[in-house]
């Protein structure tokens, strides 16, 4: 049905979609390339002398940079694991009958619509919090030592935080796909003989793959500009324990007000961004018939 | 973002209030300050204000960064955002620089800007002029537990020692029921735990910069100081202390949590305040401490000021607002409705020979006194090319010094050593100092 | 659906749901609990769960304090606001790439996707001085204007995926059938679609109304939404947690109601396509 004039029609529909994005997507980024090569630091007026690749020379030295770019790849990862692993177990539980089915998938979807700063400071403080914090209290409660999460384990513990709030999307999207899945064919399985751990296996996780390709792209389209939650929980720290690209980018931009070197960041950000989602497109080409 | 409305319009709307109203102008301002007590408090009281002008004003109240962040985007891109911005002493140097501040001169009939604690004067001053009005002011001093030290049996000096804070760290220090020896700042950020570490620096004869910008985390004295302060906390401070910045140590020690405390002059009120605090009854302040022989103590000073944007488009409404909440009135405003105590302190040379203030106030006398000590324009025992006293007076060092503080809360999370740490925040303030092109 | 399950198991299975049904919950639970506390209440060790002097005074303070309802208002101009313009634009364009599919389809969707990926922190100063200098700071319209921008490729692959779904024999069918487009559109097409788009609608309210990077950096008095009237309650001197908790409770309460609300026409898109 595909005519010439349908195709015409169709040029025409996506046109406006198209060049708001081309609009959104080329402005800043030209800026940004172009304030990138520039010496320009809001704080310091005056001219803003052309230093070409100065900027990017001192965004790749900089001792953070290795471990931002590790602790980046950490926090998507981590997340991604726990929020795919978690939510398929969530969803093949919420899958089985039960009493108040409907009121438990409530309270797990909850989080999803907690605002990021709200749910880090809500974490930080009344959760996580050595001395007032909820688990210093059970800890002391039962006569251990406080553990001073966001200290010690800053990165796991922003890790917890983060996938704590996407657990409920990889668990709905996971849910749907297995309502989908055909009872019949479980049941012949069963009659076959198949335990539960090879019916899970040999059946469900194949079925679940296309639906988690699909929470993978869309989490980390999210996960690679996790911001205030580092912000609101260790501002990066202690040292740069919990520095990702994008709170680096965000340190010099914003905190220093070094635009030229911000931008380079930014510029250094949005490549590994597109290679990461060339990589994932990869993955979802195949998985998904898009 | 300033909607004049004209005499006449608000006549319509207003009726006989605009018709009262003494300009001929009826501006809105939009001032942008920092959530804490005190300015929640200039809030809840600008209505005063407003029905005596006619003019409205715009609250934006944000957290202390994200408020930092925000206003110098705004003022350093003329984003034209605010009319009267809550700034620091270690902003309005700089920005009056740069021309990005109103003078305020030609403050309305008795502002008596004269009144202003010179200390505090100078540090908000450029060339004589001042560029912002102090709306509190603070040094830094300790707090500590009278019951806790009459319990051990000791006394704090008048002017304590490093040595004498240690001492009576340990005496009051009792893990087992959550009473921490001494509560320090950890958090990393240069308005925190570097603010902290510098004047402790100080205090042991250290220095950010030599005469030729050169940093000089690589000293002795700068050593000794970290360690003391890595010693103390280990032994003697609560858990999480690299989480713990001006308010989480404030909510410990009200809830009878530290033994002392070194911050802030401003938290007295707070810990003396029953309302809030469980130990109200039992709070010692004492002068800062000093390495034993050093002429520096270990005390900042800082103030929260406002300042107008140049630029603005109701510079007039901005500055008698300004004036209004810096004042002798406004003091007294708060006086009546929230007590003496709970007044704005630090600022003026009236409120400390005010009989009602210095009764109402016991911490009174050390704040004037830890105020008057601090002196910006010279802050270490040897020489330097920067004023500030917790701060270098320079745009570079919000990013170096939170930098800094980053690598110094590192080794108090014990995730390395002080060694490490010091060196660490050498390199960083290297590489910064001559990306900026000083020392050239 | 022939499967047996005995009682046991039923009661089995509850259990263990509500029980990790309740502890992820039971944050937000904790939050709204503790804003009903006082400051010292909130902090006292051992904690208190429900047996506490119940207040409303943190409501009242808060209240008191800031105007909650602008925020709220913003909030839901912004959302709603940003919403309906990216359905105007997406709609048509997933339309057209769902049923009139060209070879570019496929990429120019996952370029759409990859300009999600822009770092706002890096972007921020060239967009605050275009801003500055189209008169959008602090305006609603500025705004709607971004989070439809940033929301935009999420929502034309979803109605993408969802409009894929769509058969397009359905269509073939009306039309042997004699329908005109407009029927063909009012009668067949529209039925099917509207699930996908209130979904998609749902969703992006939700990404918009906790959208927190620039909501608070583009805004001041006028047009700060409820991320703004957060960022006043975060780590202020003294306590704060009953304080924060009853501001939290408000700023996520209205979205939360929400979703819990419309969650079954929410979670029947969320699919993006992978259930086949």
């Amino acid at each position: 049905m595909a005519t010439q004039h349908s195709k015409a029609a169709a040029r025409l529909m996506i046109a406006p979609a198209v060049i708001v994005l081309l609009l959104w997507m080329i402005v800043p980024l030209v800026l940004t390339l172009y304030f990138s090569t520039l010496r320009y630091n809001l704080l310091m007026p005056g001219g803003t002398p052309f230093v070409g690749m100065e900027n990017y020379q001192y965004f790749f030295t900089d001792p953070a940079f290795t471990t931002a770019l590790v602790n980046t790849l950490l926090l998507v990862g981590g997340v991604l694991l726990i929020t795919i692993i978690g939510g398929t177990l969530l969803a093949l539980l919420l899958d089985q009958p039960m009493f108040g089915q409907g009121i438990v998938r409530l309270l797990v979807i909850a989080p999803f619509f907690v605002m990021p700063t709200v749910s880090a400071l809500v974490w930080k403080n009344m959760f996580m919090n050595p001395v007032n914090g909820l688990f210093a209290h059970l800890a002391r409660l039962i006569g251990i030592q406080p553990f001073d999460f966001l200290a010690v384990a800053p990165l796991a513990s922003i890790i917890l935080i983060v996938a704590w709030q996407w657990l409920p999307f990889a668990t709905l999207i996971l849910l749907t796909a297995m309502q989908s899945l055909d009872s019949e064919q479980i049941e012949a399985a069963e009659m076959d003989g198949a335990g539960a751990l090879s019916r899970f296996f040999y059946i469900v996780v194949p079925h679940l793959s296309r639906a988690a390709t699909v929470v993978i792209l869309i989490q980390t389209i999210f996960l690679l500009s996790i911001f205030a939650e580092i912000l609101v929980t260790t501002a990066g720290g202690p040292g740069v324990a919990s520095t990702n690209l994008t709170y680096l980018v965000y340190i010099q931009s914003l905190l220093q007000f070094d635009v030229g070197l911000g931008s380079a960041g930014g510029v250094v950000a949005i490549i590994l961004a597109n290679i990461v989602a060339i990589f994932l497109m990869r993955m979802i080409g195949k998985n998904l018939d898009a | 973002m300033i909607s004049k409305r004209t005499l006449l319009g608000s006549a319509v709307g207003f009726g006989l209030v605009a018709g009262l109203s003494t300009s001929a102008m009826a501006d809105t301002i939009t001032v942008a300050t920092v959530n804490n007590g005190d300015m929640i408090r200039m809030q809840q009281l600008s209505p005063q204000w407003e029905k005596e002008t006619g003019h409205t004003i715009e609250w934006v109240v944000l957290e202390e960064n994200t408020l930092r962040q925000r206003v110098t985007q705004d003022i350093a891109t003329k984003g034209g955002q605010f009319d009267v911005m809550t700034i620091g002493t270690y902003e309005v140097p700089i920005w009056a620089k740069q021309d990005w501040l109103v003078p305020l001169e030609n403050m309305p009939d008795g502002y008596d800007a004269d009144d202003i604690l010179p200390s505090i004067a100078g540090g908000l001053s450029v060339d004589g002029t001042l560029y912002a009005a102090p709306f509190y002011g603070e040094s830094s001093m300790v707090m500590y537990r009278t019951d806790l030290m009459e319990k051990a049996g000791m006394e704090m000096p008048d002017e304590p020692t490093w040595t004498d804070i240690a001492k009576a760290a340990e005496a009051m220090h009792d893990g087992e029921n959550e009473i921490y020896g001494i509560c320090l700042r950890g958090k990393p950020g240069w308005g925190e735990n570097t603010a902290f570490l510098t004047t402790m620096a100080n205090s042991f004869g250290a220095r950010w910069f030599d005469m030729d910008w050169k940093p000089q985390f690589d000293s002795p004295e700068w050593k000794e100081s970290f360690t003391t302060y890595l010693d103390l906390m280990n032994k003697y401070g609560p858990p999480g202390a690299a989480s713990n910045g001006f308010n989480e140590n404030l909510s410990l020690f009200q809830q009878g949590k530290c033994g002392m405390w070194i911050d802030a002059t401003v938290a007295a009120s707070f810990v003396t305040n029953p309302d809030d605090s469980q130990v109200a009854d039992s709070v010692g302040f004492t002068l800062a401490p000093n390495k034993e022989g050093v002429e520096k103590r270990a005390n900042w000073l800082w103030a929260w000021s406002l300042a107008i944007p140049a630029g603005t488009d109701a510079e007039q409404a901005a500055k008698d607002f300004v004036a209004w909440a810096t004042s002798k009135d406004y003091t007294e405003i708060v006086a009546e409705k929230e007590g003496w105590a709970n007044v704005p302190p630090g600022t003026r040379t009236s409120l400390y020979e005010n009989q009602d203030y210095l009764d109402a106030a016991p911490f009174a006398k050390m704040t004037l006194q830890s105020i008057e000590l601090a002196d910006p324009t010279s802050p270490t025992v040897e020489e330097v090319p920067y004023t500030g006293v917790q701060f270098v007076a320079i745009p570079e060092f919000q990013g170096i010094g939170t930098a800094v503080g980053q690598a110094l809360s590192a080794a108090l999370a014990g995730q390395s050593s002080a060694e490490e740490a010091l060196a660490q925040a050498q390199s960083i303030t290297q590489r910064e100092m001559s990306r900026a092109g000083y020392g050239k | 659906m022939a499967r047996s399950v005995t009682r046991s198991r039923k009661i089995v299975n509850t259990t263990i749901a509500w029980a990790i049904g309740l502890i992820i919950f039971f944050p937000i639970l904790w939050t709204v609990l503790t804003s009903f506390k006082t400051e010292a209440e909130a902090i006292s060790s051992p904690p208190s769960f429900l047996f506490f002097d119940w207040t409303f005074q943190n409501y009242e303070a808060v209240q008191e304090r800031s105007n909650y309802f602008r925020h709220f208002w913003n909030s839901v101009v912004i959302s709603v606001g940003s919403t309906i313009l990216g359905l105007a634009i997406a709609v048509p364009a997933a339309w057209a790439m769902a049923f009139v599919p060209g070879k570019q389809t496929k990429n120019i969707l996952m370029w759409m996707l990859s300009t999600k990926m822009l770092p706002a922190v890096g972007v921020l100063v060239p967009i605050y001085l275009l801003f500055r200098d189209m008169g959008l700071l602090d305006t609603r319209t500025g705004l709607v204007a971004v989070l439809m921008l940033i929301n935009l490729p999420i929502i034309v692959w979803m109605l993408y995926t969802y409009f894929k779904e769509i058969p397009g024999e359905i269509l073939e069918a009306a039309r042997m059938d004699g329908a005109t487009l407009r029927s063909e559109v009012t009668y067949v097409l529209l039925p099917m679609a509207v699930p996908g788009i209130a979904s998609t609608m749902l969703l992006n309210i939700i990404l918009a109304w906790n959208e927190a990077f620039w909501t608070l950096n583009l805004t001041a008095a006028n047009a700060a939404p409820l991320t703004a009237f957060i960022a006043s309650y975060s780590s202020p001197e003294g306590l704060f947690y009953a304080k924060l908790s009853a501001a939290s409770t408000m700023a996520i309460a209205p979205i939360l109601i929400m979703g819990w609300f419309s969650q079954k026409q929410l979670v029947r898109g969320l699919t993006f396509g992978a259930v086949k």
